[in-house]
């Protein structure tokens, strides 16, 4: 899982913080050390991609799911109806 | 911010007046909250799998959230307020009731499984799989949601899909951030494990 060369922050680390990394979820600094880092080490640039690709897989598959009308008027009914009582 | 989503009672911001009537309370309520009645369909049919279920869910999270609904602070998350309620009702009523074929709980993913993946291909097969990943169809994708445990299932869902933060899933989810962030990125390694397998069976007389 590694590509041979000495980097400044270890494989491990990186890897780890990937979903992190790829939602925006690191600090600005955390974000400047692993792009250097996938950018040096292919192996881990390849665990970004993949975590990527299954991040877009996700919103693709569900893309455009919508409630039914019947739902909506249910839905307004329940509250509708609370009111008065 | 920390108290974004706490209860209620417990926040100092303004809580939608006494004075207000039912009907107007309603109506603010109609305004605001049924806008997200499509995303909270979506999250619900992903966490029971079924579309009864998710019915049913939807409609009695918006109940539980107008009968909450006076209290509820303006101005705070009210989109994170109801995904929260979703959750809490789906946790309540339904996850006991639902049959889980699967895994049940969150640590029953295992590290051997999640570790699989990484030591499958060497160097350059690996851009292949990504490929390979992408020429999934849609049903097989849903297919391997569902099969996630459901911890898993949705804190996926809500970052990928709602693209909420991390800490806004803490707080609808009732749960640190770290537990989260594991759970998002476990989640993930885990369909893209699951996924390998689909794109084995592809693979099989399969040729494009």
């Amino acid at each position: 899982m590694s590509c041979g060369n000495p980097h400044a922050t270890s494989c491990t680390e990186v890897v780890a913080s990937i979903s992190a990394y790829v939602d925006g979820e690191v600090t600005a600094e955390e974000y400047q050390v692993i792009t250097v880092h996938l950018r040096e080490c292919p192996p881990c640039g390849h665990e970004e991609q993949a975590h990527r690709a299954v991040k877009g897989l996700i919103v693709r598959a569900v893309r455009g799911t919508q409630a039914p009308t019947t739902l909506h008027a249910r839905v307004r009914a329940t509250f509708w109806s609370t009111e008065g009582q | 911010m920390s108290a974004d989503l706490d209860s209620p009672e417990t926040g100092d911001g303004e809580a939608n007046s006494v004075l207000v009537t039912d009907a107007e309370l309603a109506s603010i309520f109609e305004s605001e909250a049924l806008a997200y009645l499509d995303q909270l369909y979506g999250t619900a049919l992903r966490m029971t799998r079924n579309q009864a279920d998710a019915e049913d869910l939807v409609q009695e999270t918006y109940t539980k959230a107008f009968a909450a609904f006076r209290s509820f602070e303006q101005g705070t998350n009210l989109r994170a307020w109801l995904f929260r309620i979703l959750r809490n009702t789906y946790i309540n009523s339904y996850r006991k009731a639902q049959r889980q074929p699967y895994s049940t709980s969150a640590d029953e993913l295992s590290d051997t499984q999640l570790l699989e993946v990484n030591s499958r291909a060497p160097g350059g097969a690996r851009s292949a799989e990504i490929e390979a990943l992408e020429r999934l169809g849609d049903p097989e994708i849903i297919e391997a949601m569902n099969s996630l445990p459901e911890d898993f299932r949705t804190a996926v869902y809500l970052a990928d899909v709602e693209g909420f933060s991390y800490k806004e899933i803490a707080e609808i989810m009732e749960t640190p951030v770290g537990t989260v962030m594991s759970r998002v990125h476990r989640g993930r390694k885990s369909l893209r494990s699951l996924l390998a397998g689909y794109e084995g069976a592809n693979a099989v007389g399969g040729e494009q």
